[in-house]
Protein backbone atom coordinates (compact mmCIF):
# COMPACT_ATOMS: atom_id res chain seq x y z
CA UNK A 1 0.00 0.00 0.00
CA UNK A 2 1.73 3.14 -1.25
CA UNK A 3 1.78 6.31 0.85
CA UNK A 4 1.04 8.28 -2.30
CA UNK A 5 -0.79 7.12 -5.38
CA UNK A 6 -1.50 9.39 -8.33
CA UNK A 7 -3.66 8.11 -11.21
CA UNK A 8 -3.88 9.99 -14.47
CA UNK A 9 -3.53 13.38 -12.83
CA UNK A 10 -4.19 16.33 -15.10
CA UNK A 11 -3.83 19.91 -13.92
CA UNK A 12 -4.59 22.90 -16.08
CA UNK A 13 -4.04 26.59 -15.55
CA UNK A 14 -6.62 28.62 -17.44
CA UNK A 15 -7.38 25.84 -19.95
CA UNK A 16 -3.72 24.97 -20.62
CA UNK A 17 -2.81 21.50 -19.35
CA UNK A 18 0.44 21.72 -17.38
CA UNK A 19 0.37 18.17 -16.04
CA UNK A 20 -1.16 15.56 -18.38
CA UNK A 21 -2.26 12.18 -17.17
CA UNK A 22 0.58 11.51 -14.75
CA UNK A 23 0.74 8.24 -12.77
CA UNK A 24 3.00 8.21 -9.76
CA UNK A 25 3.27 5.97 -6.72
CA UNK A 26 5.52 6.30 -3.70
CA UNK A 27 5.90 3.29 -1.39
CA UNK A 28 6.50 3.64 2.36
CA UNK A 29 10.13 4.48 3.05
CA UNK A 30 10.88 5.12 -0.61
CA UNK A 31 12.84 8.18 -1.75
CA UNK A 32 11.67 9.46 -5.12
CA UNK A 33 12.85 12.50 -7.05
CA UNK A 34 10.63 14.34 -9.47
CA UNK A 35 12.87 15.85 -12.09
CA UNK A 36 12.55 17.80 -15.29
CA UNK A 37 13.31 21.11 -16.89
CA UNK A 38 11.65 24.39 -15.93
CA UNK A 39 8.01 24.33 -17.02
CA UNK A 40 7.84 20.54 -17.18
CA UNK A 41 5.08 20.54 -14.57
CA UNK A 42 6.95 19.05 -11.62
CA UNK A 43 6.14 21.84 -9.17
CA UNK A 44 2.51 21.88 -10.29
CA UNK A 45 2.23 18.13 -9.78
CA UNK A 46 3.62 18.42 -6.28
CA UNK A 47 1.22 21.26 -5.46
CA UNK A 48 -1.63 19.07 -6.64
CA UNK A 49 -0.40 16.28 -4.36
CA UNK A 50 -0.28 18.76 -1.46
CA UNK A 51 -3.83 19.87 -2.28
CA UNK A 52 -2.84 23.41 -3.25
CA UNK A 53 -4.07 23.23 -6.85
CA UNK A 54 -7.16 21.28 -7.95
CA UNK A 55 -7.02 18.37 -10.38
CA UNK A 56 -8.81 18.75 -13.71
CA UNK A 57 -9.08 14.97 -13.89
CA UNK A 58 -7.53 11.91 -12.31
CA UNK A 59 -7.23 10.95 -8.67
CA UNK A 60 -4.77 11.31 -5.82
CA UNK A 61 -4.71 8.98 -2.84
CA UNK A 62 -2.71 9.73 0.29
CA UNK A 63 -2.22 6.82 2.70
CA UNK A 64 -4.98 4.90 0.87
CA UNK A 65 -7.48 7.72 1.37
CA UNK A 66 -8.81 9.84 -1.50
CA UNK A 67 -7.27 13.30 -1.13
CA UNK A 68 -10.67 14.99 -0.69
CA UNK A 69 -11.39 12.90 2.39
CA UNK A 70 -7.81 12.90 3.70
CA UNK A 71 -7.59 14.60 7.11
CA UNK A 72 -4.33 13.30 8.60
CA UNK A 73 -2.18 16.05 7.12
CA UNK A 74 0.13 15.78 10.13
CA UNK A 75 1.57 12.65 8.49
CA UNK A 76 2.92 14.86 5.69
CA UNK A 77 5.85 17.24 5.98
CA UNK A 78 5.91 19.93 3.32
CA UNK A 79 8.75 22.23 2.30
CA UNK A 80 7.35 24.84 -0.09
CA UNK A 81 9.30 26.27 -2.98
CA UNK A 82 10.28 29.74 -1.90
CA UNK A 83 13.17 31.90 -0.98
CA UNK A 84 13.29 32.80 2.66
CA UNK A 85 11.23 32.14 5.74
CA UNK A 86 10.79 35.78 6.76
CA UNK A 87 7.45 37.61 6.68
CA UNK A 88 5.90 40.91 7.76
CA UNK A 89 6.47 40.62 11.51
CA UNK A 90 9.69 39.29 13.06
CA UNK A 91 9.53 35.64 14.11
CA UNK A 92 12.18 33.45 15.67
CA UNK A 93 13.36 30.22 14.07
CA UNK A 94 11.69 28.27 16.89
CA UNK A 95 8.38 30.03 16.23
CA UNK A 96 8.50 29.16 12.52
CA UNK A 97 9.42 25.53 13.25
CA UNK A 98 6.63 25.22 15.83
CA UNK A 99 4.12 25.86 13.00
CA UNK A 100 4.97 22.30 12.03
CA UNK A 101 3.39 21.07 15.27
CA UNK A 102 0.06 22.89 14.95
CA UNK A 103 -1.53 19.95 13.14
CA UNK A 104 -0.84 17.90 16.28
CA UNK A 105 -2.51 20.41 18.60
CA UNK A 106 -6.19 21.05 19.21
CA UNK A 107 -7.24 24.54 18.16
CA UNK A 108 -6.61 26.93 21.05
CA UNK A 109 -4.74 24.44 23.25
CA UNK A 110 -1.23 25.23 24.51
CA UNK A 111 1.83 23.33 23.27
CA UNK A 112 2.63 20.11 25.13
CA UNK A 113 6.02 18.75 26.05
CA UNK A 114 6.10 16.52 22.95
CA UNK A 115 5.55 19.57 20.74
CA UNK A 116 8.40 21.48 22.34
CA UNK A 117 10.80 18.51 22.12
CA UNK A 118 9.94 18.00 18.46
CA UNK A 119 10.76 21.65 17.72
CA UNK A 120 14.09 21.52 19.59
CA UNK A 121 15.00 18.20 17.98
CA UNK A 122 14.22 19.34 14.41
CA UNK A 123 16.23 22.53 14.85
CA UNK A 124 19.15 20.43 16.12
CA UNK A 125 18.82 18.05 13.16
CA UNK A 126 19.41 20.86 10.68
CA UNK A 127 22.18 22.29 12.87
CA UNK A 128 20.36 25.41 14.02
CA UNK A 129 19.99 24.58 17.72
CA UNK A 130 21.93 27.72 18.65
CA UNK A 131 19.77 29.89 16.40
CA UNK A 132 16.38 28.93 17.88
CA UNK A 133 15.77 32.40 19.27
CA UNK A 134 17.18 34.37 16.36
CA UNK A 135 14.81 36.30 14.11
CA UNK A 136 14.60 34.39 10.83
CA UNK A 137 15.10 37.53 8.75
CA UNK A 138 18.60 37.88 10.23
CA UNK A 139 19.56 34.36 9.08
CA UNK A 140 21.20 33.70 5.73
CA UNK A 141 19.19 32.30 2.82
CA UNK A 142 20.61 28.82 3.39
CA UNK A 143 19.81 28.94 7.10
CA UNK A 144 16.23 30.10 6.35
CA UNK A 145 15.86 27.13 4.03
CA UNK A 146 17.05 24.88 6.86
CA UNK A 147 14.41 26.43 9.13
CA UNK A 148 11.71 25.50 6.60
CA UNK A 149 13.03 21.94 6.40
CA UNK A 150 13.10 21.72 10.21
CA UNK A 151 9.46 22.84 10.23
CA UNK A 152 8.55 19.96 7.93
CA UNK A 153 10.55 17.51 10.07
CA UNK A 154 8.88 18.73 13.29
CA UNK A 155 5.58 17.16 12.29
CA UNK A 156 7.23 13.69 12.35
CA UNK A 157 6.17 13.00 8.78
CA UNK A 158 5.68 9.64 7.12
CA UNK A 159 5.86 11.38 3.75
CA UNK A 160 8.17 14.33 3.24
CA UNK A 161 7.33 16.49 0.23
CA UNK A 162 10.03 18.98 -0.73
CA UNK A 163 9.80 21.42 -3.61
CA UNK A 164 13.34 22.39 -4.65
CA UNK A 165 14.61 22.60 -1.07
CA UNK A 166 18.23 23.25 -2.01
CA UNK A 167 17.88 26.18 -4.39
CA UNK A 168 20.36 28.81 -3.30
CA UNK A 169 21.96 26.56 -0.69
CA UNK A 170 25.72 26.09 -0.77
CA UNK A 171 27.32 22.68 -1.38
CA UNK A 172 28.29 22.06 2.23
CA UNK A 173 24.78 22.77 3.55
CA UNK A 174 23.29 20.61 0.80
CA UNK A 175 25.43 17.70 1.97
CA UNK A 176 24.34 18.27 5.60
CA UNK A 177 20.67 18.41 4.58
CA UNK A 178 21.09 15.27 2.51
CA UNK A 179 22.34 13.48 5.63
CA UNK A 180 19.31 14.70 7.61
CA UNK A 181 16.90 13.50 4.93
CA UNK A 182 18.76 10.20 4.52
CA UNK A 183 18.43 9.58 8.26
CA UNK A 184 14.67 10.09 8.00
CA UNK A 185 14.49 7.77 4.97
CA UNK A 186 16.38 5.12 6.91
CA UNK A 187 13.87 5.54 9.72
CA UNK A 188 11.08 4.71 7.27
CA UNK A 189 9.92 8.11 6.05
CA UNK A 190 9.02 8.32 2.36
CA UNK A 191 10.37 11.29 0.43
CA UNK A 192 9.09 13.00 -2.70
CA UNK A 193 11.60 15.57 -3.82
CA UNK A 194 11.34 18.05 -6.66
CA UNK A 195 14.69 19.06 -8.02
CA UNK A 196 16.25 19.95 -11.31
CA UNK A 197 19.82 19.37 -10.39
CA UNK A 198 21.84 16.43 -9.18
CA UNK A 199 23.43 16.93 -5.83
CA UNK A 200 24.01 15.33 -2.45
CA UNK A 201 20.25 15.07 -1.93
CA UNK A 202 19.78 12.88 -4.99
CA UNK A 203 22.46 10.37 -3.96
CA UNK A 204 20.16 8.53 -1.58
CA UNK A 205 17.30 8.17 -4.07
CA UNK A 206 15.56 4.92 -4.84
CA UNK A 207 13.86 6.17 -7.97
CA UNK A 208 13.55 9.17 -10.21
CA UNK A 209 10.51 10.25 -12.19
CA UNK A 210 11.30 12.62 -15.02
CA UNK A 211 8.61 14.88 -16.44
CA UNK A 212 8.75 16.63 -19.77
CA UNK A 213 5.93 18.80 -21.00
CA UNK A 214 3.62 17.50 -18.28
CA UNK A 215 4.13 13.79 -19.02
CA UNK A 216 6.26 11.12 -17.39
CA UNK A 217 9.16 10.31 -19.72
CA UNK A 218 11.16 8.22 -17.30
CA UNK A 219 10.30 6.29 -14.15
CA UNK A 220 13.05 4.16 -12.71
CA UNK A 221 16.66 4.27 -11.72
CA UNK A 222 17.84 7.75 -10.72
CA UNK A 223 20.26 9.51 -13.03
CA UNK A 224 23.88 9.33 -11.96
CA UNK A 225 26.51 11.85 -12.86
CA UNK A 226 29.08 10.48 -15.30
CA UNK A 227 32.65 11.28 -16.20
CA UNK A 228 34.51 13.65 -13.96
CA UNK A 229 31.21 14.71 -12.39
CA UNK A 230 31.03 11.28 -10.76
CA UNK A 231 34.23 12.03 -8.88
CA UNK A 232 33.19 12.82 -5.28
CA UNK A 233 35.87 15.50 -5.14
CA UNK A 234 34.61 17.21 -8.24
CA UNK A 235 33.34 20.67 -7.55
CA UNK A 236 30.76 21.70 -10.02
CA UNK A 237 32.09 25.18 -10.54
CA UNK A 238 33.90 26.63 -13.45
CA UNK A 239 36.61 29.00 -12.30
CA UNK A 240 36.74 30.78 -15.65
CA UNK A 241 34.41 31.21 -18.62
CA UNK A 242 34.66 28.29 -20.99
CA UNK A 243 36.98 28.97 -23.93
CA UNK A 244 34.62 26.89 -26.05
CA UNK A 245 30.98 27.82 -25.44
CA UNK A 246 29.77 24.67 -27.19
CA UNK A 247 31.91 21.88 -25.78
CA UNK A 248 32.13 18.63 -27.65
CA UNK A 249 30.99 15.31 -26.20
CA UNK A 250 34.17 14.99 -24.16
CA UNK A 251 33.95 18.51 -22.77
CA UNK A 252 33.06 19.49 -19.22
CA UNK A 253 29.32 19.79 -19.86
CA UNK A 254 27.31 17.48 -17.56
CA UNK A 255 26.07 14.33 -19.23
CA UNK A 256 23.32 12.37 -17.60
CA UNK A 257 22.24 8.89 -18.54
CA UNK A 258 19.01 7.35 -17.41
CA UNK A 259 19.86 3.68 -16.88
CA UNK A 260 16.64 1.99 -17.96
CA UNK A 261 15.81 4.27 -20.84
CA UNK A 262 15.24 2.38 -24.04
CA UNK A 263 15.00 3.42 -27.65
CA UNK A 264 17.88 5.84 -27.48
CA UNK A 265 15.93 8.62 -25.76
CA UNK A 266 19.02 9.86 -24.00
CA UNK A 267 19.11 12.55 -21.41
CA UNK A 268 20.89 14.90 -23.73
CA UNK A 269 17.95 14.82 -26.08
CA UNK A 270 15.56 15.26 -23.16
CA UNK A 271 17.36 18.24 -21.67
CA UNK A 272 17.64 19.84 -25.09
CA UNK A 273 13.87 19.64 -25.32
CA UNK A 274 13.44 16.95 -27.98
CA UNK B 1 -5.36 81.20 34.69
CA UNK B 2 -7.23 78.67 36.72
CA UNK B 3 -6.25 75.83 34.39
CA UNK B 4 -6.89 72.54 36.18
CA UNK B 5 -3.77 70.46 36.78
CA UNK B 6 -3.42 67.06 35.16
CA UNK B 7 -4.69 65.17 38.20
CA UNK B 8 -7.83 67.28 38.42
CA UNK B 9 -8.84 66.10 34.95
CA UNK B 10 -9.42 62.64 36.28
CA UNK B 11 -12.14 63.95 38.55
CA UNK B 12 -14.29 64.66 35.50
CA UNK B 13 -16.37 61.63 34.69
CA UNK B 14 -16.17 62.29 30.93
CA UNK B 15 -12.38 62.15 31.11
CA UNK B 16 -12.55 58.86 33.02
CA UNK B 17 -14.87 57.40 30.41
CA UNK B 18 -12.66 58.63 27.57
CA UNK B 19 -9.55 57.27 29.23
CA UNK B 20 -11.03 53.81 29.90
CA UNK B 21 -12.28 53.37 26.34
CA UNK B 22 -9.08 54.67 24.76
CA UNK B 23 -6.92 52.41 26.93
CA UNK B 24 -9.01 49.35 26.03
CA UNK B 25 -8.84 50.16 22.32
CA UNK B 26 -5.13 50.91 22.57
CA UNK B 27 -4.54 47.54 24.20
CA UNK B 28 -6.71 45.42 21.91
CA UNK B 29 -6.31 46.97 18.46
CA UNK B 30 -2.60 46.04 18.10
CA UNK B 31 -3.42 42.44 19.13
CA UNK B 32 -5.42 42.20 15.90
CA UNK B 33 -3.14 44.51 13.93
CA UNK B 34 -0.06 42.35 14.43
CA UNK B 35 -1.66 39.60 12.33
CA UNK B 36 -2.76 42.08 9.68
CA UNK B 37 0.79 43.43 9.40
CA UNK B 38 2.09 39.85 9.20
CA UNK B 39 -0.40 39.13 6.40
CA UNK B 40 0.62 42.39 4.67
CA UNK B 41 -2.96 43.64 4.92
CA UNK B 42 -2.15 46.68 7.05
CA UNK B 43 -4.68 48.86 5.23
CA UNK B 44 -7.63 46.52 5.73
CA UNK B 45 -8.56 48.40 8.91
CA UNK B 46 -8.82 51.58 6.88
CA UNK B 47 -10.93 49.80 4.26
CA UNK B 48 -13.32 48.53 6.90
CA UNK B 49 -13.32 52.03 8.43
CA UNK B 50 -14.62 53.42 5.14
CA UNK B 51 -17.25 50.69 4.94
CA UNK B 52 -18.24 51.50 8.52
CA UNK B 53 -19.30 54.96 7.31
CA UNK B 54 -22.11 53.30 5.39
CA UNK B 55 -23.00 51.46 8.59
CA UNK B 56 -23.14 54.70 10.57
CA UNK B 57 -25.35 56.28 7.90
CA UNK B 58 -27.71 53.30 8.02
CA UNK B 59 -27.89 53.84 11.77
CA UNK B 60 -28.89 57.48 11.23
CA UNK B 61 -31.46 56.47 8.64
CA UNK B 62 -33.12 53.77 10.70
CA UNK B 63 -32.73 55.46 14.06
CA UNK B 64 -30.87 52.48 15.59
CA UNK B 65 -27.62 52.90 17.49
CA UNK B 66 -24.86 53.32 14.86
CA UNK B 67 -22.60 50.89 16.75
CA UNK B 68 -24.80 47.91 15.88
CA UNK B 69 -25.50 48.87 12.26
CA UNK B 70 -21.77 49.51 11.79
CA UNK B 71 -20.94 46.14 13.26
CA UNK B 72 -23.40 44.39 10.93
CA UNK B 73 -22.18 46.23 7.83
CA UNK B 74 -18.46 45.76 8.50
CA UNK B 75 -18.83 42.07 9.36
CA UNK B 76 -20.85 41.54 6.17
CA UNK B 77 -18.23 43.46 4.17
CA UNK B 78 -15.38 41.41 5.59
CA UNK B 79 -17.14 38.16 4.67
CA UNK B 80 -17.70 39.42 1.11
CA UNK B 81 -14.09 40.56 0.92
CA UNK B 82 -12.75 37.17 2.06
CA UNK B 83 -14.99 35.32 -0.40
CA UNK B 84 -13.85 37.60 -3.21
CA UNK B 85 -10.21 37.09 -2.26
CA UNK B 86 -10.38 33.31 -2.01
CA UNK B 87 -12.89 32.40 -4.72
CA UNK B 88 -12.30 34.87 -7.53
CA UNK B 89 -9.40 36.45 -9.31
CA UNK B 90 -9.90 39.71 -7.40
CA UNK B 91 -6.65 40.51 -5.64
CA UNK B 92 -6.53 41.79 -2.08
CA UNK B 93 -5.75 45.38 -3.05
CA UNK B 94 -8.49 45.57 -5.69
CA UNK B 95 -11.03 44.36 -3.11
CA UNK B 96 -9.60 46.95 -0.73
CA UNK B 97 -9.97 49.73 -3.31
CA UNK B 98 -13.62 48.77 -3.83
CA UNK B 99 -14.18 49.00 -0.07
CA UNK B 100 -12.68 52.49 0.08
CA UNK B 101 -14.81 53.87 -2.75
CA UNK B 102 -18.01 52.00 -1.99
CA UNK B 103 -17.87 52.67 1.74
CA UNK B 104 -17.40 56.44 1.44
CA UNK B 105 -19.98 56.75 -1.35
CA UNK B 106 -22.53 54.68 0.57
CA UNK B 107 -21.99 56.72 3.72
CA UNK B 108 -22.34 60.09 1.98
CA UNK B 109 -25.33 58.93 -0.09
CA UNK B 110 -27.26 57.57 2.88
CA UNK B 111 -26.47 60.55 5.13
CA UNK B 112 -27.70 62.70 2.26
CA UNK B 113 -31.07 60.93 2.49
CA UNK B 114 -31.09 61.31 6.27
CA UNK B 115 -29.93 64.91 5.99
CA UNK B 116 -32.05 66.20 8.87
CA UNK B 117 -29.73 64.29 11.26
CA UNK B 118 -26.94 66.70 10.34
CA UNK B 119 -23.42 66.38 9.02
CA UNK B 120 -21.84 67.34 12.34
CA UNK B 121 -23.20 64.06 13.60
CA UNK B 122 -21.26 62.10 10.97
CA UNK B 123 -18.12 64.01 11.84
CA UNK B 124 -18.06 62.57 15.36
CA UNK B 125 -17.77 59.07 13.88
CA UNK B 126 -15.24 60.10 11.28
CA UNK B 127 -12.80 61.56 13.76
CA UNK B 128 -13.95 60.17 17.09
CA UNK B 129 -15.65 61.87 20.01
CA UNK B 130 -14.49 60.00 23.06
CA UNK B 131 -15.40 62.85 25.37
CA UNK B 132 -19.13 62.53 24.70
CA UNK B 133 -19.33 58.77 25.18
CA UNK B 134 -21.82 57.41 27.73
CA UNK B 135 -21.04 54.75 30.31
CA UNK B 136 -23.04 52.25 28.25
CA UNK B 137 -20.81 52.83 25.27
CA UNK B 138 -17.74 52.48 27.46
CA UNK B 139 -18.87 49.06 28.71
CA UNK B 140 -19.57 47.93 25.14
CA UNK B 141 -16.01 48.88 24.22
CA UNK B 142 -14.62 47.02 27.25
CA UNK B 143 -16.64 43.88 26.51
CA UNK B 144 -15.80 43.92 22.79
CA UNK B 145 -12.13 44.54 23.51
CA UNK B 146 -11.95 41.69 26.00
CA UNK B 147 -13.45 39.21 23.52
CA UNK B 148 -11.14 40.36 20.72
CA UNK B 149 -7.98 40.24 22.84
CA UNK B 150 -8.84 36.84 24.33
CA UNK B 151 -9.45 35.32 20.87
CA UNK B 152 -6.24 36.71 19.45
CA UNK B 153 -4.13 35.59 22.40
CA UNK B 154 -5.52 32.05 22.48
CA UNK B 155 -5.33 31.52 18.71
CA UNK B 156 -1.97 33.25 18.25
CA UNK B 157 0.03 30.24 16.92
CA UNK B 158 -2.68 29.29 14.41
CA UNK B 159 -3.27 32.83 13.19
CA UNK B 160 0.49 33.39 12.87
CA UNK B 161 0.75 30.27 10.74
CA UNK B 162 -1.99 31.30 8.30
CA UNK B 163 -0.70 34.87 8.10
CA UNK B 164 2.96 33.97 7.61
CA UNK B 165 2.61 31.14 5.09
CA UNK B 166 -0.92 30.35 3.99
CA UNK B 167 0.11 27.55 1.62
CA UNK B 168 2.03 25.74 4.33
CA UNK B 169 -0.89 26.16 6.74
CA UNK B 170 -3.18 24.62 4.14
CA UNK B 171 -0.91 21.61 3.68
CA UNK B 172 -0.72 21.12 7.46
CA UNK B 173 -4.49 20.74 7.40
CA UNK B 174 -5.32 23.88 9.41
CA UNK B 175 -8.81 25.36 8.91
CA UNK B 176 -7.34 28.21 6.86
CA UNK B 177 -10.60 29.58 5.44
CA UNK B 178 -12.31 29.76 8.84
CA UNK B 179 -9.28 31.34 10.50
CA UNK B 180 -9.00 33.95 7.73
CA UNK B 181 -12.66 34.77 8.15
CA UNK B 182 -12.31 34.93 11.93
CA UNK B 183 -9.43 37.38 11.60
CA UNK B 184 -11.39 39.64 9.25
CA UNK B 185 -14.51 39.55 11.42
CA UNK B 186 -12.41 40.37 14.48
CA UNK B 187 -10.96 43.32 12.57
CA UNK B 188 -14.49 44.44 11.73
CA UNK B 189 -15.51 44.23 15.39
CA UNK B 190 -12.41 46.17 16.44
CA UNK B 191 -13.10 48.91 13.90
CA UNK B 192 -16.77 49.25 14.87
CA UNK B 193 -16.10 49.22 18.58
CA UNK B 194 -13.19 51.63 18.48
CA UNK B 195 -14.77 54.19 16.15
CA UNK B 196 -15.84 56.12 19.26
CA UNK B 197 -12.26 56.32 20.47
CA UNK B 198 -10.22 57.27 17.43
CA UNK B 199 -12.77 57.74 14.67
CA UNK B 200 -13.31 55.66 11.57
CA UNK B 201 -10.74 57.39 9.41
CA UNK B 202 -7.99 56.95 11.99
CA UNK B 203 -8.82 53.52 13.40
CA UNK B 204 -6.35 51.78 11.11
CA UNK B 205 -3.58 53.74 12.82
CA UNK B 206 -4.10 52.05 16.19
CA UNK B 207 -4.12 48.65 14.50
CA UNK B 208 -0.83 49.25 12.73
CA UNK B 209 1.31 51.97 14.35
CA UNK B 210 2.05 50.21 17.68
CA UNK B 211 3.05 47.04 15.79
CA UNK B 212 5.41 48.69 13.31
CA UNK B 213 6.85 50.81 16.11
CA UNK B 214 7.85 47.93 18.37
CA UNK B 215 8.83 45.44 15.66
CA UNK B 216 11.92 47.49 14.97
CA UNK B 217 13.29 46.15 18.22
CA UNK B 218 11.73 42.71 18.63
CA UNK B 219 12.95 39.35 17.37
CA UNK B 220 9.95 37.11 18.04
CA UNK B 221 6.30 37.30 17.08
CA UNK B 222 5.22 36.78 20.67
CA UNK B 223 7.32 39.68 21.94
CA UNK B 224 6.07 41.86 19.07
CA UNK B 225 2.46 41.12 19.95
CA UNK B 226 2.76 41.83 23.67
CA UNK B 227 4.92 44.92 23.37
CA UNK B 228 2.66 46.31 20.62
CA UNK B 229 -0.28 45.93 22.99
CA UNK B 230 1.72 47.77 25.65
CA UNK B 231 2.74 50.50 23.22
CA UNK B 232 -0.85 50.94 22.03
CA UNK B 233 -1.99 51.23 25.65
CA UNK B 234 0.58 53.95 26.39
CA UNK B 235 -0.02 55.88 23.17
CA UNK B 236 -3.81 55.86 23.62
CA UNK B 237 -3.57 56.89 27.29
CA UNK B 238 -1.11 59.70 26.59
CA UNK B 239 -3.25 60.84 23.66
CA UNK B 240 -6.42 61.17 25.74
CA UNK B 241 -4.65 63.10 28.50
CA UNK B 242 -3.01 65.43 25.98
CA UNK B 243 -6.26 66.01 24.13
CA UNK B 244 -8.19 66.74 27.31
CA UNK B 245 -5.56 69.25 28.36
CA UNK B 246 -5.59 71.01 25.00
CA UNK B 247 -9.31 70.47 24.28
CA UNK B 248 -8.70 68.95 20.82
CA UNK B 249 -10.21 65.77 19.30
CA UNK B 250 -8.64 62.72 21.01
CA UNK B 251 -8.48 60.62 17.83
CA UNK B 252 -6.10 62.92 16.04
CA UNK B 253 -4.00 63.44 19.18
CA UNK B 254 -3.60 59.68 19.68
CA UNK B 255 -2.62 59.11 16.06
CA UNK B 256 -0.19 62.04 15.99
CA UNK B 257 1.47 60.70 19.13
CA UNK B 258 1.70 57.28 17.50
CA UNK B 259 3.29 58.66 14.34
CA UNK B 260 5.74 60.66 16.45
CA UNK B 261 6.59 57.52 18.43
CA UNK B 262 7.19 55.61 15.21
CA UNK B 263 9.46 58.27 13.71
CA UNK B 264 11.43 58.61 16.95
CA UNK B 265 11.89 54.85 17.36
CA UNK B 266 12.82 54.44 13.70
CA UNK B 267 15.65 56.90 14.29
CA UNK B 268 16.71 55.07 17.47
CA UNK B 269 16.46 51.71 15.69
CA UNK B 270 18.82 52.92 12.98
CA UNK B 271 21.41 53.77 15.62
CA UNK B 272 20.82 50.56 17.60
CA UNK B 273 21.01 48.54 14.39
CA UNK B 274 24.42 49.98 13.68
CA UNK B 275 25.64 48.96 17.14
CA UNK B 276 24.08 45.50 16.87
CA UNK B 277 25.65 44.79 13.53
CA UNK B 278 29.03 44.82 15.22
CA UNK B 279 27.86 42.73 18.21
CA UNK B 280 25.37 40.21 16.89
CA UNK B 281 23.22 38.07 19.17
CA UNK B 282 24.01 35.00 17.11
CA UNK B 283 26.87 33.81 14.95
CA UNK B 284 26.92 35.42 11.53
CA UNK B 285 26.05 32.98 8.73
CA UNK B 286 29.13 31.06 7.73
CA UNK B 287 30.25 32.02 4.25
CA UNK B 288 29.94 29.72 1.29
CA UNK B 289 33.20 27.83 0.75
CA UNK B 290 35.15 29.20 -2.14
CA UNK B 291 34.75 26.80 -5.04
CA UNK B 292 37.51 28.22 -7.17
CA UNK B 293 41.20 28.30 -6.67
CA UNK B 294 42.49 31.81 -6.45
CA UNK B 295 45.37 32.38 -8.84
CA UNK B 296 48.65 32.85 -7.01
CA UNK B 297 49.52 36.49 -6.92
CA UNK B 298 51.87 37.28 -9.76
CA UNK B 299 54.06 39.58 -7.72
Amino acid sequence: MPVLNVHGATVSYGGRAVVRGVDLAVAPGEAVALMGANGSGKSTLIKAVAGLVPLASGAIELFDTPQKRFRQWRRIGYVPQRTGAASGVPSTAAEVVSQGRLAHRLLGMPARRADRTAVTRSLAEVGLQHHAHCAVDTLSGGQQQRVLIARALATDPELLIMDEPTVGVDAETQAALAAVVAARVDAGCAVLLVTHELGPLTDRLDRAVVLADGRVVHDGEPPRPVGEHADPDHQHAHPHPSPDPHPGPDGAAPRITFGTNKGGHGADEFWSGK
Amino acid sequence: MNDPTLLQYFEFEFVQRALISALVVGLCAPAVGVFLVQKRLALIGDGLGHIALTGVAIGFLTGTAPLWTTLAVTVAASIVMELLRSHSKTSGDVALAMMFYGGIAGGVYLTGIASDKGVANLQQYLFGSLLTASWNEVWTIVAGGAVVAALMLVLRPWLTAICADEQYARVSGLPVASLNLLLLITTAVTVSVSMRAVGLLLVSALLVIPVVTVQQFTRSFKATMFSAMGAGFLIAGAGVIASAAKDVPPGSTIVLLGVAAFVATAAVAAVVGRVRRTRRGHLPPEGEPLEVELPASSA
